[in-house]
């Protein structure tokens, strides 16, 4: 029956039985339960997606921030058991038509250095910063700041991720969008969007974002 | 692009301690160069406003100072600026940072997530987390209950024991924050900063005792209400040797299937190995797949696959001369009518605690 699919057939009807679910073809041919094979070899076609575009996105921030569980996130797993990162962690994940391969780098202030081995080639940079570590907002402000001083790194979009806001005493992406003095960005494309890596929420919207900047890019 | 973020520039928003939500447009700082829908409501943006004070302590001096059963509630806790004090968070939090504290004695409760020391020196603390980080620091002794793999950085005569605490709710407190009274990875530390010829961390004498390096809270204090013991044989986390060299080349694994006494019978396991003079090494409570089975256990039989769908298993190595005999005896007398593992030979055993605990470590780590 495959195969008759793969090369197309002349119209005739054909009886599909009722316990055969339809539901991602359109109400107009998941109701009936005749159908004509033309009509569903037409429908398939039309929903079969282009070709996966390849996105590398680079996951940075001062350790402790929440990349990996972020990371563990994005890939649906497990997060109720993280070790600190000694080196990197690399996952793909799909994400609307697109295959994000995103490379979660250790933040501790001595391995930053290596940071730059990741540089090239990025099309989107994530920033996450632990909203309630407020004795360390300067500190992950000059790692950002100079960051986007990156030659490696001119124009690429940035998602900041304002993370932990689960935490009593994290402050709102607002406040820190302010501190870090983000509406001084001219030279790319910037989200400031507040999440819990650990709840879950707030990610979905920034990942949008992030696809969006990219079709931008492309374009 | 400058960084604002500096202790000159005093921001009025630091100073509030209310959530402001992200909805209000009066102050509205732009969340992008490129936003087009608005800000969405979180559950953080409608939750009721705290006294932020309640899970801080900071410029502390001299005194006995913490918080009681019941009173964080899995919430995120602070402690900076302190010195000289005694601290006992004797609750459950989502993660504690400890910063600038000088000659403190401190016991944090079970910690869901990370707890962070910097910048501290002259510190005895009694630590379960998930996550255990240094930088910055000098002088360091902790009894640790770590789910991972703990670190340091820039840190200096750090010193490492097994956790052993009890306080009554202790075991309510671990379950809370979703840390396992088995995986304690308290004597193999990642140094990021070591520097050749000499050692940042080394683990404390095995006799130490926890109460020469935390007492107990003064009787006259708020804590005096909590039944606290630092007896050894009391400890809700079980001793284990760790990483300390072995004195006998024979292990045993003894693993006991998931059940509603799993952890009561480890515990008696244990209690009865050590009795005879046997030694815990280590201690793991981990998922396994049916696939795992035949690799790690050598054996595949079908029960033993349908055991570990029931859920995580508990194993434990035992060490020293004869320790092998005696867990088989153990198992008959004692487990009869319990699910359990227990190696079959001391020639074939070490492979068996080789083939678990690697198992272990690759499913626990990334």
């Amino acid at each position: 029956m495959n195969k008759m699919l793969e090369f197309g057939t002349p119209y005739f009807p054909i009886l599909i039985p009722e316990s055969v679910k339809c539901g991602n073809l359109p109400s107009a041919v998941a109701k009936p339960r005749i159908c004509s094979l033309q009509g569903l070899l037409s429908i398939l076609r039309k929903l079969k997606s282009t070709p996966d575009q390849e996105v590398r996105i680079l996951l940075l921030g001062l350790d402790n921030g929440g990349k990996t569980t972020l990371l563990k996130q994005l890939a649906s797993e497990d997060i109720s058991h993280i070790t600190p990162t000694q080196g990197f962690n690399i996952k793909s994940v799909q994400s609307q038509g697109f295959k994000l391969n995103v490379w979660d780098i250790g933040g501790q202030r001595k391995i930053r250095p290596y940071w730059r081995n990741y540089f090239e080639n990025t099309d989107v940079l994530i920033y996450v910063i632990d909203s309630a570590d407020r004795k360390r907002f300067e500190e992950t402000g000059q790692e950002l700041a100079e960051l986007l001083d990156e030659e490696k790194l001119s124009g690429v979009p940035v998602l900041i991720f304002a993370n932990k806001q689960d935490l009593l005493t994290a402050a709102p992406a607002s406040e820190i969008a302010e501190g870090l003095n983000l509406h001084t960005i001219r030279d790319r494309m910037w989200q400031i969007q507040s999440c819990s890596a650990l709840t879950g929420e707030g990610i979905q919207e920034g990942m949008n974002w992030v696809c969006k900047s990219v079709n931008s890019k492309k374009k | 692009m400058g960084c604002f973020y500096s202790k000159k520039s005093k921001r009025k928003s630091g100073e509030k301690e209310e959530h402001t939500s992200t909805g209000e447009t009066s102050n509205a700082v732009p969340l992008g160069n490129n936003t087009d829908e608005a800000p969405k409501q979180y559950s953080w943006d409608k939750r009721e406003k705290v006294d932020l004070s309640h899970y801080t302590l900071k410029e502390l001096k001299d005194v006995t100072v913490g918080r009681l059963p019941g009173t964080l509630n899995g919430e995120q806790f602070v402690i900076q600026d302190c010195e000289n004090c005694n601290i006992f968070v004797l609750d459950h939090s989502a993660t504690i940072t400890i910063d600038d504290c000088v000659n403190c004695r401190i016991v944090l409760g079970p910690v869901k997530g990370s707890v962070f020391f910097r910048d501290c020196k002259d510190i005895k603390c009694v630590v379960a987390c998930q996550q255990f980080r240094t930088r910055d620091c000098q002088k360091m002794d902790v009894f640790l209950c770590c789910a991972t793999q703990p670190i340091i950085e820039s840190s200096t005569g750090m010193k490492f024991g097994c956790f052993q605490y009890f306080y009554p709710e202790l075991a309510f407190h671990f379950k809370d924050a979703g840390l396992s009274i088995f995986n304690n990875n308290w004597s193999n530390i990642h140094d990021f900063t070591p520097v050749s010829g000499e050692n940042n961390w080394s683990l404390l004498p095995e006799a130490s005792s926890v109460l020469d390096f935390v007492p107990t809270p003064d009787p006259e204090s708020d804590f005096k209400s909590v039944r606290i013991s630092a007896d050894p044989s009391r400890s809700i986390v079980p001793l284990t040797k760790g990483g300390r060299r072995k004195e006998s080349e024979e292990s045993c694994l003894f693993v006991f299937f998931a059940g509603e006494y799993t952890t009561a019978n480890a515990r008696k396991l244990i209690d009865e190995a050590v009795a005879k003079g046997f030694v815990l090494i280590q201690t793991k409570e981990v998922l396994m797949r049916p696939e795992d089975v035949k690799r790690v256990f050598q054996n595949s039989e079908d029960d033993l696959v349908e055991w570990i769908t029931k859920g995580p298993v508990v194993a434990l190595e035992l060490n020293g001369d004869g320790v092998v005999e005696a867990c088989r005896n153990i198992a008959n007398e004692v487990f009869s009518a319990t699910k359990v593992f227990v190696s079959d030979n001391k020639n074939t055993s070490t492979r068996d605690v080789d083939n678990f605990f690697n198992f272990a470590d690759m499913q626990m780590g990334f």
